[in-house]
């Protein structure tokens, strides 16, 4: 049974990171820590109850979205899903991601929660987790030895479980810098608007006319961690792009993905609109390449 | 008709402007002096069990716990949600099988979800810390969802009551045919036909989902009085049964009825009303608020009902409907309540409908060990639609007759027998509806045009009609007072019980008021939700407070105003019958010089005094009030069509809905924004029904969605833009016309979205909800026609 009661927890308001990895040194066993909070205070109303919450409200200059050629994409650790929506270097060159921010959740969740939040949070459904695998990137967590970046390839290890440990506070997604031919998409499918995905998918491409030269294939809510679809990159890569070879392609995909029934889909159905929507990424990125972003209108400034 | 002043005017709704603000105050909101917090305890862990132990002895002593309660703290009598038993006479209630199968707490655990015992604490966190403190020991029982495995021989029984767990059937003694709702014969109609289908449905479990979760104040004190604020669609029904389960004089029971927050039936009857009352009979003088959490009220109070629906239709060459069997088999959950009403209503929306030459019905409601099923927008409309509709294109589809067509020339009109047999049809606009909706969506274009699709986006379109009520005369009670106040400025009160579930019937009932009074619309005020001051009325069901409720103003502001003439033929010593009212003034027919104001009328009725100098009293002494206690004389049934375009990806099996249109008889649409209003929420909650709901049991028998996240609906996105036809065919004996609006709106999308379906796919769908999921499994199965 849920409660309207949040439990009992001491708030930690650290104002820099330094004191933040300081008191996770402390509490980090028992401490939650909150960036927007849209999952964390929905998880406290079914059961989580963290002794402590470490709150990252206080610590200025982490809400940024900055993008530099050489080093690609860098967002804070307090920048929003509609900060990215509003961002036109990310609605530019990083369609998979803005398009997975587009779509995510409400306009009330997208204003309070964060990008990185939807990365730490390690669901296999996070529409941004998907999106951010396929650009590949790296998360930087601080901790009490300093910095370290852990790749997105193993960030997460578990069902909602990641690489940072305890005491780290995670600082910033990082996003490979786009190369010539870069394109990309994403997709998801839910049961109304406004849902979480039953099933999503991004892909990013280097295309050297239509040899597709690189490829990144993520896909969500198709096994206990966001997947990299590795079997199905294979099939891509160094090939010129056919319909056949996308049906290859979609073979491929149904054969690496692990689906299991649930309250949104089937294993089943998740498994036969996984090659499915595996291609119409691949596809998107591929449009991508040479076009504009392929999704819904920039509204941003 | 067009000399209406303020009928049929698009005035803003009387809560329109508190609502949006945030200003309206519900159950929630409700904060009293001392007050307590009620937790009502119930078992998650089971679906069937019997509680071997209860401790509540550490709970008792948890900080802030004022009392805990258990199944012997409260009292031991039984009741029964529904309210059958206030609708229908006594012996009709017995032939009908109503029982009384329910208690405040229970050691007989029948869905997940039964209340077993109550806790009252000086806040709810102090109610909720001591519940988890409650040590209670089950012993499992076999656990029933559906009506196969409930009807088993060597099954637990629910109740001695209702031997092999059938809940309900037809009762032989009212349908002496067999128990079936029937005229002809069926099976000589099949042997004269030309072309059967039959099939068996599958329809959901689907939830109201309304707003505003099942909130409650009840408070026992003030010289032995209950009172109850709560959120009912039946505040006086409500009143009635609280009375009858704690054995109170009606008089010492207080019903006062909340902002209800949304109802589509799931108000319908008590809910938690017992529990509460309970609570607060245990700690006299106090307040004690109980707010359900959404799941509890998801899993605690009524669903609609699902089931499988066996049908069977036979048709002549011409398309003539020479028969129909149909046998519905309804998974009602863990008590009785609405068992018998929803099971008979089925089959009376069936006969309502078409023309059928030969017809038979049977219905069948069974214990099972979920939710209970009671009312929900539609009363097995909606399911009948689902599977009627669908049944009849198919064999349209296999005679190669156009689907308006038949409709057109089938469904039942004026003079007609009704859903009720002897009630006949007294106005039907179903023809308009179906040529103007027709033509808005450009039919007879887009049934050529996707006749023959290649690729992997295949379109399609689907029609489909339904009748509905107006009430529920002849069946059940149809009673309502009204007392209209006219106060000495010449302004009036209406006082009445009738509900306001967000529909727009108490702007409808005000419009009604000032139109019979001749009053400006400002000059009407309405008074509801106190059962200390407004008299009877059966509740919102059926769709009938704005017709029955509408007749109740009418009779009831007739009367004041005949009052108002007789005085000021007096005053102009005029005849009566030359007197005409008008802008608040009396004056004699082709005199206007000879008037007097209404106002004047009404101000010396209430001030009335012997004038001194002559010893006259000035004008007439009293205050006016009209007063009505309304019997229903017809149920006027609505109609309606629903024409849906659909995109299926054939690919994903998503289904995109393009296009809707809604074009509904609904008799003299007295405020058409809200008439517009029920339409659209009705197509959202149809589409709904058809495409995406279902509340969703693992094989313990315990729901896994029992939240807005883990159960979905169409939201605003979801949503094509609507094309909102009103077709105001008058009723001779609707309120100026007017036929209801409230349910109607829901049943024909269910079945108009599916056969969309069927059209863009030549595959139909016979278990609801059509997912993308079921799509995508078909079109894998049975491929595609190219």
């Amino acid at each position: 049974m849920s409660s309207r009661v949040l439990p009992v927890f001491d708030l930690l308001l650290p104002s820099n990171l330094e004191e933040a990895v300081g008191l996770l040194s402390q509490h980090g066993d028992q401490a939650a820590v909150m960036a927007g909070g849209t999952d964390l205070l929905v998880g406290m109303k079914v059961g989580m109850s963290p002794a402590f919450i470490l709150s990252l409200a206080d610590i200025q200059g982490l809400d940024y979205v900055a993008f530099d050629a050489k080093h690609g994409l860098r967002i804070g650790a307090m920048a929003t899903l509609s900060q990215v929506v509003d961002s036109k270097v990310v609605n530019d060159k990083y369609h998979a991601l803005w398009y997975s921010a587009f779509t995510n959740g409400t306009p009330q969740t997208r204003n309070a929660g964060t990008v990185v939040g939807n990365i730490l949070r390690a669901s296999p459904a996070g529409d941004c987790c998907c999106a951010a695998l396929a650009h590949g990137g790296s998360v930087l967590l601080q901790g009490p030895a300093g910095k370290r970046e852990v790749d997105l390839d193993e960030f997460w290890l578990d069902y909602r479980k990641t690489a940072r440990k305890p005491d780290e506070v995670a600082v910033e997604l990082k996003l490979k810098a786009p190369e010539h031919g870069y394109g990309s998409g994403f997709a998801a499918l839910t049961r109304s608007y406004q849902d979480l995905a039953k099933i999503n998918a991004a892909a990013r491409v280097i295309m050297d006319g239509k040899v597709c030269r690189k490829v990144r294939l993520a896909m969500g809510a198709v096994a206990p961690i966001t997947l990299r679809l590795k079997e199905a990159e294979k099939v891509l890569t160094g090939q010129e792009v056919t319909d056949q070879l996308l049906e290859q392609m979609a073979a491929a995909v149904r054969k690496e993905v692990k689906p299991i029934d649930d309250v949104r889909s089937t294993a089943e159905y998740r498994r036969e609109v996984a090659g499915v929507l595996a291609k119409r990424v691949v596809q998107d990125a591929i449009k991508s390449v040479a076009g504009p972003c392929p999704y819904s209108c920039f509204m941003g400034a | 008709m067009s000399d209406f002043k303020v009928i049929g005017q698009r005035v803003p709704k009387v809560d329109a402007r508190r609502k949006v603000t945030g200003h309206q105050e519900y159950a929630d909101d409700l904060r009293m002096p001392g007050m307590l917090y009620g937790k009502i305890v119930r078992c998650m862990e089971y679906a069937h069990a019997k509680v071997t132990k209860l401790d509540l002895s550490q709970a008792a002593k948890a900080p802030g716990v004022v009392k805990v309660l258990g199944p012997k703290d409260v009292t031991q009598k039984g009741y029964n949600s529904g309210v059958l038993d206030l609708m229908v006479p006594e012996p009709v209630g017995q032939m009908l099988g109503d029982i009384e199968d329910q208690l405040v707490f229970t050691d007989h655990v029948k869905f997940q979800g039964d209340a077993i015992a109550g806790i009252i604490a000086t806040s709810e966190e102090a109610a909720e810390r001591a519940a988890e403190l409650i040590q209670v020991e089950y012993e499992p029982l076999p656990v029933y969802l559906t009506a196969e495995e409930a009807k088993k021989p060597d099954a637990v029984q629910f109740t001695p009551l209702k031997p092999g767990n059938l809940a309900f059937a037809l009762p032989i003694q009212m349908f002496p045919d067999g128990a079936a709702y029937a005229w002809g014969d069926s099976e000589a109609g099949f042997a004269e036909a030309d072309l059967i289908v039959e099939e068996t449905f599958t329809l959901p479990k689907v939830k109201q989902c309304q707003m505003e979760p099942h909130t409650y104040v009840a408070r026992y004190g003030d010289g032995g009085r209950l009172n109850c604020w709560t959120s009912t669609q039946m505040p006086k029904c409500i009143h009635n049964k609280l009375a009858r389960l704690f054995e109170l004089p009606m008089s010492r029971v207080h019903v006062i009825q909340t902002t209800v927050g949304g109802g589509f039936g799931c108000r319908l009857g008590m809910i938690a009303e017992p529990q509460v009352c309970a609570m607060a009979m245990a700690v006299q003088g106090k307040p004690v608020k109980v707010s359900l959490l959404r799941e509890e009220d998801w899993l605690g109070s009524e669903s609609r009902h699902p089931g499988k629906y066996k049908m069977k239709i036979g048709f002549k060459k011409d398309g003539t409907p020479i028969s129909m069997d149909a046998h519905w088999i309804s998974e009602g959950g863990g008590y009785y309540t609405h068992a018998s009403g929803v099971q008979f209503t089925l089959g009376a929306w069936l006969a309502g409908t078409y023309k059928w030459t030969n017809f038979r019905f049977k219905g069948d409601r069974y214990y099972t060990n979920t939710t209970p099923c009671g009312a929900y927008r539609g009363y097995g409309n909606p399911q009948n639609n689902f599977a009627m509709e669908q049944l009849i294109d198919r064999a349209l589809n296999q005679l190669g007759i156009d689907k308006v067509e038949w409709r057109k020339k089938w469904h039942k009109t004026v003079g007609d027998d009704g859903w009720c047999m002897g009630v006949t049809y007294a106005s039907c606009g179903l023809d308009e509806c179906l040529d103007k909706g027709a033509k808005a969506i450009g039919w007879e274009d887009k049934i050529k045009k996707y006749a023959k699709q290649t690729g992997s986006k295949r379109r399609g379109v689907g029609v489909a009609v339904m009748t509905h009520t107006s009430g529920a005369m002849p069946m059940l009670l149809e009673h309502t007072t009204c007392t209209v106040k006219i106060n000495e400025d010449a302004t009036a009160e209406l006082i009445f019980s009738c509900s306001d579930l967000g529909t727009g019937a108490h702007t409808s009932l005000q419009q009604i008021g000032a139109e019979t009074l001749g009053f400006p619309l400002e000059d009407v005020h309405v008074r509801a939700q106190d059962s200390d001051i407004s008299g009877f009325d059966i509740g919102a069901h059926a769709s009938r407070t704005l017709y029955v409720g509408g007749s109740a103003v009418i009779e009831a502001c007739e009367d004041a105003k005949r009052q108002i003439l007789e005085r000021a033929a007096t005053a102009l010593e005029a005849n009566q019958d030359d007197l005409v009212m008008e802008n608040k003034k009396v004056f004699v027919k082709g005199s206007p010089d000879k008037s007097i104001d209404v106002a004047t009328i009404c101000y010396q009725g209430v001030y009335n005094w012997v004038m001194p100098d002559t010893g006259n009293w000035i004008g007439i002494p009293g205050q006016i009030q009209g007063y009505s206690s309304y019997f229903a004389k017809h149920n006027s049934p609505p109609w309606s069509a629903c024409f849906v375009e659909v995109e299926v990806d054939t690919e994903t099996g998503q289904v995109k809905v393009l296009d809707c249109v809604a074009a509904s008889d609904v008799g003299k649409a007295i405020h058409p924004p809200s008439v517009e209003g029920q339409v659209e929420g009705g197509i959202q909650q149809g589409f709904g029904q058809s495409c995406m709901e279902a509340m969703i049991y693992d094989e313990k028998g315990l729901c896994l969605n029992n939240t807005f996240a883990d159960y979905r609906m169409f939201g605003p996105s979801d949503m094509p833009k609507i094309t909102n036809i009103l077709v105001e065919e008058h009723d001779p004996f609707g309120p100026y016309g007017a036929k209801s609006a409230g349910e109607g709106g829901q049943v024909a999308p269910t079945g108009a979205i599916a056969n969309a379906i069927y059209n863009a796919l030549g595959i139909q769908f016979t278990e609801g909800p059509i997912t993308p999921e079921r799509i995508l499994k078909a079109i894998k199965e049975k491929g595609l026609q190219a």
